[in-house]
């Protein structure tokens, strides 16, 4: 089963959607976050360097008076420490908001001077970012000062982990919307597909003799060219079925001409003769039956299987006035069929006349609908011995064979069941004789189900 | 028997004719609709046979129009292609049985019998009337189980009164129904028939002559 084109289209944009979304997503969470980092670094050495106006060194003593440069470095666990460290890394001095903390730098190496450090809060492993400067501070020893910065990664942390949120919720929220607005433009842009398997329906079922006009530009063409094919399996069929018209027209009065003229003919060739045209006649008689069926039709209405079968028996008690036969009919109703009219007709006819001309007096038709029809056509005559059942259904292939006005019709009804995927079987009667039993599917029996 | 045959093949029509004379009926032959449809309505015909391919008028349409004109005279179809739509339609216009070619004329013979004597309202190709026993297949007369020979225009008279018992047949209507139409018309032919029959019927006398009208038969019979 191939996936619709709907779906083929839904899957392709959900999932080329859903891939640079998902991308772009990434990209911008990273970017986003290395800005933080280098605005969270350039605070950072800020705070070096009005720390370094701010000191001042008294021999060994380092001192940064107060006011203290930045507020916060006063105050304790405010998130931003300070602390000044000598080339062995002794510290020198350490703001008021480092001296509860337990804070030191994180990596022990010692600066060259004029050398900035920044250490990320998750290679510190204490949650906070680390920026050293190493300077050959101008006092006459030359002391080498290490100014060491360290914020609370937290706060920054909180914004990029909010950012990411947003940046998620916002382009899952597109996604979607995207995605919604592809499946409205599908429904719509193949909306004239479901017209057409809409209408090509009604065709099928009878409803509608051909597709309307209103189709976009790519689809006109299709439209027209199915129109014209159904018109053509139309005309085609009912030539094809005039031709076969003449010809058993054609075929059947000389037949019944030269039988006739027989009579007069010495009886010594005669029975030859009659033999030969017995043989000719049931060949021409079954083949042109075999011919004029025209099988599953692709336009065909419901046909109406017990109408028939009433319309048939009403025919039938006309022609067989004088045996005056019992006929109980009992039908599901309704119970349809898609087909050919005609075709049906010869299933139908060739069955209930069959019952008709081998009853003594009652003919039974039942039927019910089991998913698919069922009907049975039944007598109380001498019935179908069942060593030869087969062969009476599948005489079809050696229609000399045919006893005329016997069987003959059943052979041609079970080819004409075969066609539409039916079947025809033959039973024994609870009345005495035979029955036969049609099996028919349902609805559709035409190409394009 | 008075039989109306529409058939456009000229030698199949030609065939029917002469068989069917040959059995004893009177034949009148149409080789199309409309000349069908002419014959059907200006003569009375016990019978007709109506091949459904006709030029000019349609057989189906045939039918239609002498059921129209309250034609009631037993209709035997023929069709070449052997199609139920046609032998319904045939059926449905107001025919009475139907005949698939090629057939047999012995076929034709025995079902245009049957609807004749269907139509008088007799089931059996036998017609029992009191002692009389007229076997309509055959052709044959018995009078008390024994064989009465008789010739062909005698059994034809008999027929027909027969098959219209208790009615009063015209010596016209005899005329008509026994002899082709430019055949010279003598009713005191079908006297002398009459006169013949119910010496060979004696003591048995069903045919009654009524003044001036024509002939009944009955089944009473009586002396």
């Amino acid at each position: 089963m191939k996936s619709g084109i709907q779906s083929r289209l839904l899957l392709t944009t959900t999932l080329v959607l859903g891939f640079s979304l998902t991308l772009a997503g990434l990209v911008l969470e990273r970017s986003f976050r290395m800005s933080t980092l280098s605005g969270a670094e350039e605070q950072l050495r800020l705070v070096i360097y009005s720390l370094m106006g701010a000191v001042e060194t008294a021999g060994a003593a380092v001192q940064v008076p107060e006011p203290l440069p930045e507020p916060r470095l006063g105050q304790a666990e405010s998130g931003l420490y300070a602390w000044i460290s000598d080339s062995r890394n002794r510290v020198r001095w350490r703001s008021p908001s480092a001296v509860t903390g337990d804070v030191a730098a994180p990596d022990a190496q010692p600066l060259q001077p004029g050398e900035f450090r920044f250490i990320e809060a998750s290679a510190g492993g204490d949650g906070l970012l680390h920026l050293a400067y190493a300077v050959i501070w101008e006092d006459p020893q030359a002391t080498v000062l290490t100014f060491h910065v360290a914020a609370d990664w937290m706060p920054f942390r909180a914004a990029i982990v909010s950012f990411r949120r947003n940046l998620f919720v916002g382009l899952g929220a597109v996604t979607l919307l995207l995605v919604l607005a592809q499946v409205v433009a599908v429904r719509w842009a193949l909306r004239p597909l479901r017209t057409m398997a809409q209408e090509v329906r009604e065709m099928e079922e009878g409803r509608r003799r051909a597709l309307s006009t209103a189709y976009p530009s790519e689809l006109r063409g299709l439209a027209q060219n199915l129109d014209r094919f159904v018109a053509h399996e139309e005309r085609s069929r009912s030539r094809y079925r005039k031709a076969m018209e003449d010809l058993a027209h054609s075929l059947k009065t000389p037949l019944a001409v030269i039988r006739n003229a027989l009579d007069r003919v010495p009886a010594e060739p005669r029975t030859l003769l009659e033999e030969q045209l017995d043989r000719m006649q049931s060949t021409v008689t079954h083949q042109l039956s075999r011919a004029s069926v025209t099988g599953p039709v692709i336009v065909g209405r419901p046909i109406d299987v017990a109408a028939q079968v009433q319309r048939l028996l009403r025919a039938l008690q006309i022609a067989y006035r004088q045996r005056c036969i019992e006929v109980e009919v009992n039908l599901p109703e309704p119970c349809h069929v898609r087909g050919d009219e005609r075709d049906l007709m010869e299933i139908l006819g060739n069955l209930l006349e069959n019952a008709f001309k081998y009853t003594a007096s009652r003919v039974r038709v039942s039927g019910e609908i089991d998913g698919r029809l069922f009907v049975r056509v039944e007598d109380d005559g001498p019935g179908i011995p069942e060593a030869v059942r087969q062969a009476v259904l599948r005489r079809g292939t050696r229609a000399d064979e045919a006893q005329p006005g016997q069987g003959i019709g059943l052979a041609v009804v079970a080819e004409l069941v075969g066609l539409y995927h039916g079947r025809l079987r033959i039973a024994q009667s609870d009345l005495g004789g035979a029955c036969l039993e049609l099996e028919l599917p349902l609805t559709s029996v035409g190409a394009l189900s | 028997m008075r039989i109306l045959i529409v058939e456009d093949e000229a030698e199949l029509a030609r065939q029917l004719q002469e068989n069917l004379r040959g059995a004893g009926f009177v034949v009148d032959a149409a080789a199309d609709g409309e000349e069908g449809l002419y014959y059907g309505n200006e003569y009375d015909y016990d019978a007709a046979v109506i091949d459904l391919g006709l030029p000019k008028l349609g057989g189906i349409e045939l039918i239609r129009r002498l059921r129209e004109g309250d034609r009631r005279f037993p209709i035997l179809i023929l069709t070449a292609r052997d199609h139920w739509q046609d032998k319904v339609e045939g059926l449905e216009a107001g025919a009475d049985d139907y005949l698939t070619k090629p057939f047999r004329l012995e076929e034709l013979q025995a079902r245009l019998n049957a609807l004749v004597r269907r139509a008088a309202g007799y089931a059996s190709p036998v017609i029992a009337s009191g002692p009389l026993a007229l076997d309509t297949a055959r052709k044959e007369l018995r009078l008390n189980q024994e064989a009465v020979e008789l010739t062909a225009y005698e059994y034809r008279v008999l027929e027909y009164l027969m098959l219209n018992p208790g009615r009063v047949v015209s010596k016209t209507e005899l005329t008509d129904h026994l002899y082709e139409q430019d055949f010279e018309r003598d009713s005191n032919v079908i006297e002398v028939f009459v006169g013949r029959l119910r010496k060979k019927l004696d003591p048995f006398n069903p045919i009654r002559t009524v003044r001036g009208q024509g002939y009944r038969f009955t089944a009473e019979g009586g002396v």
